[in-house]
């Protein structure tokens, strides 16, 4: 290369360094700070308690496991997020409190079985029949919810339908308080479900292993009648196109309807195992994990149901391992109160770089 | 535009927040002269039969409802055995939910601050919704007489003026702060504490004085911990506790989160030996429902309100009090509730002008004043007001949950008296 074709690749260099800057915008400057900062905690956090050895396998592995479960739980209420937005585009904002609507006629029939010494004796039957309560009465308000408050707002665009799902949401709350009162209530602790298996010197509660199981199981059959039934074929119809589908016969309120029965029966679930793991409920209980299991069904692309099942697991891991993993290798004090900024963070991170979700670009590209 | 908007815009902005911030500002209270009263802060005219407004926030829902309802039943009986009058006035006390937090506080204050009738308000219980409220309800020049907030802060010398209308008639955490330091180190004998708080005023402030005290008399803070108060799975911070190895942990902090703890701390292996401390947040039945069987042994620093350390009248306030309600006392400051109650008749009374047509003047500055200067012995011991608002005093406890049925919350006997 001779002198001149040097300074001319220089020259050249120069003008394109110039044309970046000139494009290069506030906006575009404060994304790549934050992605910066976040990986450089991400990654000199986790260098640093490692280095420190403060926590040994058994302790890294219960924080998985504690992920991981509460993790199932998000997964579960993200289940009937997505399920309702692939359908109606609608985010349903009252889907916490419908969990919480199932978790809370658990407990009156949970501890009907525990004061009577059924659930003692017949632990099977008794969970069995409390979930049963508990998923006909949140698939009940779920179906209302979507016959009274949803149907009328169904084609009216802009806010006022999810104006409605958060109406739906203070009236379940607020009615749930005004019945049963405000005192949290707590649901019947029992000695097999603090039971564990013991494999190697580490712990795994056979609670935690019900829900992760549970939650799992929940979205192979939800994906096999998605795709492989001729309800879950009108589904996918309606969410391609409601109106293309109605032409082709398809009966698309019994559709919406039967989304809204599926995301009751999970929330029926959810609420049931949410209880017998954090064993409080209360008429407020399902706006906190509804919103994070929001943020998880967002994470996994919204209206995939894998993609709900992976967001709501990154979700309940990052918030168990993040705060020790990132915050103590940098000296950060009670980094366990950081612990959602620390998820969504990571979630707006994942954004950034995927901005349909972990899954939901796939479905994208096939609508396109 | 937006030079102009920095060169006028911020410096009105500014000095409306500095007028605003004490009574006589641009919106506050204002020097006024109603029939024969003149005050600085302006005067309340409460016409002949006319109710006397006494305006109460408390938190009355929730996970901590018994802490307030509690404490406004103590206020209802102290108006009664007045009469249910205040000169010559019946008396009207409308109670508003703070939620135990400070938007809760705000939003209550502010409903109260815009009714001009409110003569003087009680409450509340957490000092959260305090430090919020109280700023709000004295910029109209409105005093406020607190029942359970004991963060140091709201009474502390160095407290700003818009604090100058709120006083208390309970102790300050600087006191419950210490004796629960001195009880873990001479009676429990640890040397090792971890303190978790859950961002709230009262837990903060109260779990650095505790940890203070305790590094004062030789022992060593582990670690300080925070939660967010609707946190429900406290697994992960319990693992990284048990890394620590504390002697005790030290959590006052509210009941939904400390049952949370109490309960999960037996999931977590290393904890086994560890003594959990909380602390005035969690002294109600509910703590009971929301924990189950975890609660027994759980130990609470908290004020000797038994009936030996409380005022002579408290054994006849507690039948009142069964009498009324048809149970007993559901959290543990209602004799503090009480007191509020009889401080704000007695100041009220004192400089109450009633003309000859039955028409009743209340000078707001003159009230603020009668407030600091009332003594009496009161059903929680002593009352006399410092020149910052503390009121009351401070006698040293330790109870401990001993039953898992609800029903039996009974203070002094579940949870019982352990200490001194």
């Amino acid at each position: 290369m001779n002198g001149e074709a040097v300074a001319s690749d220089w020259s050249g260099s120069r003008r394109t360094l110039r044309q970046f800057l000139a494009r290069l915008t506030f906006v575009d400057v404060a994304l790549w700070s934050l992605r910066i900062l976040v990986l450089a905690v991400v990654i000199g956090g986790t260098i640093g308690t490692l280095i420190k050895t403060r926590y040994g396998l058994a302790q890294w592995f219960d924080f998985i496991m504690f992920g991981v479960t509460i993790g199932s739980i998000y997964a579960q209420i993200a289940l009937g997020y997505t399920m309702v937005y692939g359908v109606l585009r609608l985010i349903n904002f009252a889907h916490g409190d419908i969990m919480m609507t199932g978790a809370f006629s658990g407990y009156f029939l949970a501890t009907a079985f525990d004061r009577s010494g059924f659930l003692a004796a017949h632990p099977v039957l008794a969970v069995l029949g409390t979930l049963l309560l508990s998923i006909t009465v949140s698939t009940s308000i779920a179906v209302l919810a979507e016959r009274i408050a949803y149907r009328p707002f169904r084609h009216v665009r802009g806010l006022a339908p999810l104006i409605t799902a958060i109406g739906v949401s203070f009236f379940l709350e607020q009615t749930f308080r005004g019945l049963f009162g405000s005192s949290v209530k707590s649901y019947p602790d029992l000695h097999w479900q603090r039971a564990a298996f013991v494999v190697g010197g580490l712990t795994i509660p056979k609670i935690d292993l019900l829900v992760i199981g549970c939650a799992v199981a929940s979205m192979l059959v939800l994906y096999l009648v998605i795709h492989h039934t001729k309800m879950g074929t009108a589904i996918r119809a309606v969410s391609e196109d409601s109106e293309a589908a109605a032409l082709m016969g398809i009966d698309v309120n019994r559709v919406v309807v039967f989304t809204f029965m599926l995301g009751g029966v999970m929330a029926g679930i959810a609420g049931v195992f949410y209880a017998f793991v954090f064993k409080q409920v209360y008429f407020y209980m399902g706006f906190t994990p509804g919103i994070k299991a929001f943020g998880a069904a967002v994470l996994g692309g919204i209206g995939s149901v894998p993609g709900a099942m992976i967001g709501g697991f990154f979700l309940g891991i990052v918030e168990s391992v993040g705060p020790s993993l990132f915050f103590d290798g940098i000296g950060i004090p009670a980094p366990y109160q950081l612990r959602d900024l620390i998820a969504f963070t990571l979630l707006i991170m994942v954004l950034i770089f995927r901005p349909n979700g972990l899954l939901g670009e796939r479905m994208a590209k096939q609508r396109a | 535009m937006p030079q102009l908007f920095r060169r006028i815009a911020l410096p009105l902005i500014a000095s409306a927040g500095l007028l605003a911030s004490a009574p006589g500002g641009s919106s506050g209270a204002r020097a006024e002269t109603l029939g024969p009263v003149t005050d600085p802060l302006g005067v309340l005219k409460i016409p002949k039969g006319a109710p006397i407004q006494i305006g109460g926030y408390w938190v009355i829902s929730g996970a901590d409802a018994a802490l307030g309802t509690d404490e406004v039943r103590g206020v209802q009986i102290a108006f009664k055995d007045h009469g249910d009058r205040i000169a010559g006035h019946p008396v009207k006390l409308s109670v508003e939910d703070d939620g135990c937090n400070a938007e809760g506080g705000q939003t209550a204050a502010t409903k109260i601050a815009a009714n001009p009738n409110v003569v003087l308000v009680i409450g509340p219980a957490c000092s959260s919704a305090a430090t919020a409220g109280a700023p709000i309800l004295w910029k109209q020049g409105i005093m406020d007489i607190a029942t359970a907030t004991t963060a140091p802060a709201l009474t502390a010398p160095t407290r700003k003026p818009e604090y100058d209308g709120f006083v208390r008639t309970i102790y300050s955490d600087i006191y419950q702060g210490k004796s629960d330091a001195g009880y873990v180190y001479t009676q429990l004998k640890a040397r090792k504490i971890v303190t978790i708080h859950d961002g709230s005023a009262f837990a903060q402030q109260l779990a650095a004085v505790m940890a203070q005290n305790f590094k004062d008399m030789g022992g060593t803070v582990l670690s300080v911990e925070a939660i967010q108060p609707t946190d429900v799975d406290m697994h992960p911070l319990l693992t990284r506790i048990a890394t620590e190895k504390p002697d005790v942990v030290y959590l006052p902090i509210f009941v939904a989160a400390t049952a949370q703890i109490i309960r999960q701390k037996k999931e977590v292996s290393g904890l086994e030996s560890t003594i959990f401390i909380g602390s005035s947040g969690v002294m109600a039945p509910d703590l009971i429902s929301a924990a189950g069987p975890a609660v027994i042994g759980f130990r609470i620093g908290y004020p000797d309100v038994s009936p030996d350390a409380l005022g002579k009248g408290y054994g006849a306030f507690v039948a009142k009090y069964k009498d009324a309600y048809g149970e007993g006392p559901i959290s543990g400051y209602n004799a503090n509730a009480y007191d509020a109650g009889v401080l704000a008749i007695m100041a009220i009374e004192k400089v109450a002008v009633t003309a000859a047509d039955g028409t009743t003047y209340i000078g707001k500055q003159a009230l603020h004043d009668a407030v600091y200067a009332t003594k009496f012995d009161g059903l929680s011991g002593p009352i006399a007001c410092d020149s910052h608002g503390e009121c009351a005093q401070f006698k040293p406890a330790v109870y401990e949950y001993t039953n898992a049925d609800p029903t039996t919350f009974d203070i002094g006997k579940n949870p019982k008296k352990v200490f001194p």
